[in-house]
This record gives C-alpha cells, structure tokens and sequence, in this order.
C-alpha cells in the first residue's frame, strides 16, 4: 500500500492550512462580532496589514490569470511528444533552451509555476523545469530595462544582474541534473489507483495522462475545456498566493526594514541581511530594482546586486506556491544551491 | 459507465466557485470605479488588473454554465476526478474533512472579499515611512574626476554657461537636464510629477542650485540622524504596489520644528541649502514659510523612467 503513505502527506499539510486558514476567519469574525468594532476596525495596523494584503492580491492577479491559462493552453493544445521534441536532450542545451525560454516568456514567478507544473507533467526534464523556474523572472527585458533606468547612474548593476541570475540558474539546473533521479511533483504522475480520487479529489491529479482515452463523456469542446482547466488551477495556485500574500502583509505590517538595516553592515552580513529581504518583500521582479536603489545609500552594490537575484528566484510568495507543486527535498535542494551561489556570487561580482 | 445521478455537490462547487470569482471582480470593478484602486497599486499597472476582471467575469461564467450543466448531465471538465466522487459516498470520515478543506481553502478566498468590504481604503504616509526608512537623494556618489565628462546639450538656445554648470558624467546627462530645466525656473514647486527625479537632479547638482527658491508639500517626518530645529517633508513612492512603497523627502530647517506633528502635510517654501548626510552633502531647505496643506486623495508619487525624454 506504496499508494496510501504518499497520499497521507498532502492531507495533513492540508490539515495544517486549514488549521491557519481557520484562525484567520476566527480573527475575522472576532473582529466582527466585538464590541467596539470601530476601535478593531480603524487600528491602524490592521489597516496597513489588508492595504498590503489586497495590494499584493492585485498586483499578482494578471500574472496569476496568464499563468493559469497558458497551463490551460499547454494542457489542452501541446502534447508530450511536442516538449520531447522541442527540448534538446542533451543536458548542457537543455539548460541553454530554458534561459532562451525566459526571454521569450516574460512571466513573473506567480504565473511561473502554475505553467511549470503542467510542462513537467507533461514530460519537460526537471533540469530544464528548475532553470526555467530560476531565470524566467530576472532574465527577460522588461526586468533589464527596469533595473537599468533605476539604477541610471550603474549600468553594470543591470548587467551583473543578468549575469549571475544566468550563472546560478546554470550551475544549479546542472546539480538538479546530476542529482535529481526522482519525480519532483508532489503529486505522484502515474499512480495507477483510480481509488486516490476520491480521498484529496480537488488536488488536481492527471493521473489519466497515460490513457488519455479516457471516456469524455460529453465533452463541451476545447474553450469550455479551457475555461474549465484554468479555474481549477486558478483555485489551486490561488490559495497558496493568498498565504503568500497574508504572510508578506504580516511581515512587512510588524518588521521595520530600519529596524532590521541595524542588523547587517559589514560586506558579508550585508549581503545576507538584503538576500533575507528579498526574500521577505517578495516584490515582483519588475519592481524590485527601484526599491533596491532606494537602499544604495545603505548598502553597498554587492547587497543590492544580492537582493535582486535573490528575491525574484526565492521568497515567501512564490515559495508557498512551489511547496505546492514539487516535493519539500526538491525546494530545498534548490532553495539551498540558489542561497549559497547568490551569496557567494555577489560578494565575488561587487565588493 | 454506471448509472448517473444529479451531482448537487459538483453544482454547488462550481457555483461556489463562480461567486468567489464574481466577488474578485466586483471588487476590481469597485476599486476602478471609485478610484480608490491607486491607494493599492500604480497608475501602470491598473490597465492590466482591470483586464483580469473581465478574465474573471468570463471564467465565473463558465462555472456557472458547469454548475447548470451538471445537475442533467455528466460533465468532465478535465481529468480531475471529479466524476469518483458518488463512488465512495459512504466513507463519512472521508467526506467530512474534505468538507472541511474546502471551507477552509473557499474561506481563504473569501478572506481578502471579507477585508474589504469591511475595512475603508485608506492612504498610508508616515506610519509606513518608519518601516522603510527615508531616501534624501544623492544615492549616487558625485565623481570629482572630470576626465571623461562630457557636455550636455539641451535643445534650444541654452547659455554655455549653463551647460558648463551641469558638466557631468554620460549616465547623468538625463539628470542635468531635468536640473538645467529647474535651475532656470524662478521657484522649483515639487510637485506629484517627477518629485523624486527632480529631488536625484537637485542633489546630484547641489551646488548649483545653493539660494535658489523652492516650495514642497509633503508629510512630517523625523529621523534619527536629524539635528535639533530640522525635520523631513516627504512623499511615499509607489513603483506597482504598496509592498514596493518607499518614502522620499527633503531636510528642512525651521526654528520652530517641533510645532509639527508627524504625519501632518505641510507646504515649505524656502530656499536651498547645503547639510552633510554621513559622507555626501546633500540639500536642505531653510524655510521662509509653512502652511498647513491637505494631502491629495491618492497621495503617492510614481517613479518616472522616461522622465528626460519628456522635457
């Protein structure tokens, strides 16, 4: 019963998201329900906190849209023989195809994963998915010419972003090649079970790829399909966006950026300290060069050039939403690589 | 294939579903209409979230289609499962925590529908300047080294002088611009257009500008490295959303500082002066005038790329 222990683990980590979900509407309706709701209601941290919450909702709900209809699209229009056909088979120019891929898709990581899940279920090579993943939000020229009008005075502040995003998203799709053997989806591909349907049936398996024969009973043709597909992963991704979102509004209502400046300002700690901002702002990585040279009067280049690379490839936002598609060793394996080559890249680049 | 039953549950799914995605329109909808969608992201980004209301409205439609469908007949949206679900009716444990699951994830959406139906939008300046820490400008150090400088031409007939005033580096050229433009007016007004361009061309070209006239409105705010009869006026930055706010602002000096509360808008007129910030001096302004001022309904200012061009 191989079937069952992989199935247990999703339904209790769903256990503890509802565990937190629930305490927010307790929160909701504690506000609610007290009896000076306008003394609750008018605090100006819960103000700030559903500012910044449905601020972020916003911003990323184009992106989210895109992602989940170009998942859709792929599902229903490419087949697996066409990604086989389309990505070298050689690893090094699988690698070098993904960064391309980037270029030509200037999607942000809210839109990235979504998409991604779907081209690896489909068959795309978890080294080509993982450097896409990587490059797909710094490497394409809108992030380029955003990082170099706001840093008009350092041109080669754009340039090095490219280039080490490039570096790390090489080195490490080549360590995922090497060391990967496994399915990095959460979900097993091709469990045979029909009976796992009815235990986590929104999970949102398509285990039914292998015999896509399967009898569609009425099908109401490919734009209802579409549709159809695209809101089950909108409810999908969504929810682990929204946790995202709560958690950045928490973070960046009740931590003060100065506060945390104190922390870190030797050339080491520093690069550090805005790696771990990055992280926590989870900004999107058209916007996030501005609020790097707001800090230029802080930090030297390196931590700047630290927080820019960092930021876009791993933070709180998108890291919910890929715990959700690929298994934990997997986010950790490359959350791990990106961590240490970001660090150790921008204190060799600027210094 | 078995026999068929009306699934209820499946309707009521995509119902449910569809109203949440009606609810995140509306939302969209309202905050367009009503303006306040600037308190929440950038004037750039708008047209793109208004464009996913219509996305949403027409994937509520479809849901609602599913839901009607559902009830007379079988439908596979895709290859979800969906259609198991009659099969092991009788596991309760089974069933009732998908129920919960799914209150829980539905209330997740519900929750930001929930905030803001409940709470007002509402502007933020000064609380948020604290968690961020002030910008004063000059984020680029000024090269003394003239070699490679080279001469900026502004259309027109512009005194040579002039141009030798804002001598500067290539990548400065737009900055001079922007400071030459300023240098010729009579007062410099810092308004909601390129307020933090023309605070970086001031203070890349401080000296040139010492005595000259200028007026800001803006809210108080205090900083440690302040001296004693000195505070900030400052304006709040957007680039696409709140989470990327950072505030700006400019010294000034008035003998009478502490009479202003943090927060408050004020008008400064005065002229411009010259304070050290850690290595760089950076401008000041030494205030002949204060007025009470009333902050715009959308109080922010939004970084301009193109700001040169535009001259």
């Amino acid at each position: 019963m191989e079937n069952t222990a992989v199935q247990r683990k999703p339904a209790s980590s769903r256990a503890n998201l509802f565990a937190g979900v629930s305490l927010l509407i307790i929160l909701v309706l504690y506000l609610f329900s007290s009896k000076a709701p306008a003394t609750w209601l008018a605090h100006p941290k819960l103000q700030l906190f559903k500012t910044l919450f449905i601020s972020i909702m916003l911003e990323a709900m184009p992106f989210i849209l895109i992602g989940v209809i170009i998942s859709a699209l792929l599902h229903v229009y490419v087949s697996d023989a066409m990604i086989r056909r389309f990505i070298p088979s050689n690893p090094l120019l699988g690698i070098l195809t993904a960064t391309v891929l980037g270029i030509l898709f200037p999607i942000c990581e809210c839109g990235m994963v979504p998409a991604i899940r779907n081209l690896i279920r489909r068959g795309m090579p978890t080294h080509v998915a993982a450097t896409f993943i990587l490059v797909g939000p710094i490497i394409n020229p809108i992030v380029f010419w955003s990082t170099f009008t706001a840093f008009r005075g350092r041109p080669e502040m754009a340039y090095t972003r490219m280039g080490l995003a490039f570096v790390i998203a090489f080195i490490v799709g080549f360590i995922v090649y090497r060391v990967v053997k496994y399915d990095p989806l959460r979900e097993a591909k091709a469990a045979p079970a029909v009976h796992s349907h009815a235990h986590h049936h929104h999970q949102h398996d398509h285990q039914h790829d292998a015999n896509h024969e399967h009898p569609h009973a009425h099908r109401s043709g490919r734009l209802a399909e579409i549709m159809g597909h695209a809101v089950s992963e909108f409810f999908d991704m969504g929810k682990f966006l929204l946790i995202g979102a709560v958690l950045v509004g928490l973070l960046q209502t009740f931590v003060s950026n100065a506060d945390l400046m104190t922390l870190g300002q030797g050339a080491g700690s520093s690069n550090l300290l805005m790696m771990g901002l990055g992280f926590m702002l989870s900004l999107c990585s058209t916007s996030d060069a501005f609020v790097a040279q707001s800090f230029q009067t802080t930090f030297h280049g390196g931590a700047l050039l630290a927080f820019m690379v960092f930021g876009p490839m791993m933070n709180l936002k998108s890291l919910f939403m890929m715990l959700a598609v690929f298994k934990m060793k997997f986010v950790l394996l490359i959350g791990g690589c990106v961590t240490v080559l970001v660090y150790v890249g921008s204190l060799l680049l600027m210094n | 294939m078995s026999r068929w039953k009306p699934a209820h549950a499946e309707a009521f799914d995509h119902a449910f579903r569809g109203v949440i995605l009606i609810g995140f329109a509306a939302l969209i909808i309202i905050l367009w209409q009503t303006g306040d969608m600037l308190l929440y992201i950038a004037p750039n980004v708008v047209p793109y979230v208004v464009a996913a209301s219509v996305v949403l409205l027409v994937l509520a439609v479809s849901q609602f289609r599913l839901a009607a469908l559902s009830l007379w007949q079988r439908v596979i949206v895709c290859d979800c499962g969906h259609e198991h679900e009659s099969d092991n009716a009788d596991h309760n444990h089974e069933r009732s925590n998908r129920l919960l699951r799914k209150v829980g994830v539905y209330g997740l959406f519900l929750l930001p529908l929930l905030l803001s139906a409940a709470l007002p939008s509402t502007a933020f300046a000064g609380s948020l300047a604290v968690n961020k820490g002030m910008n004063m400008g000059a984020s680029v150090p000024i090269d003394d080294g003239k070699a490679d400088m080279e001469l900026v031409e502004l259309e027109g007939n512009v005194d040579p002088g002039l141009k030798e005033l804002f001598r500067t580096q290539p990548y400065n050229l737009d900055y001079a611009k922007l400071g030459m433009l300023l240098y010729q007016q009579d007062t410099i007004e810092m308004k909601d257009q390129w307020f933090i361009e023309k605070l970086e061309a001031i203070n890349r070209f401080v000296d040139n500008f010492q005595g000259k006239t200028i007026t800001i409105t803006g809210f108080v705010y205090r900083d440690k490295q302040l001296a004693g009869g000195q505070l900030i006026v400052g304006r709040m930055a957007m680039t696409h959303c709140i989470a990327d706010i950072a505030p700006y602002g400019m010294i000034v000096e008035l003998p009478d500082a502490d009479a202003y509360p943090d927060d408050a808008w004020i008008t400064v007129t005065g002229t411009i002066g010259k304070t050290q910030l850690g290595e760089r001096q950076i401008m000041k302004i030494v205030a002949t005038s204060i007025e009470e001022a009333q902050p715009s309904a959308v109080p922010y200012v939004y970084p301009d790329n193109d700001f040169a061009s535009k001259i």
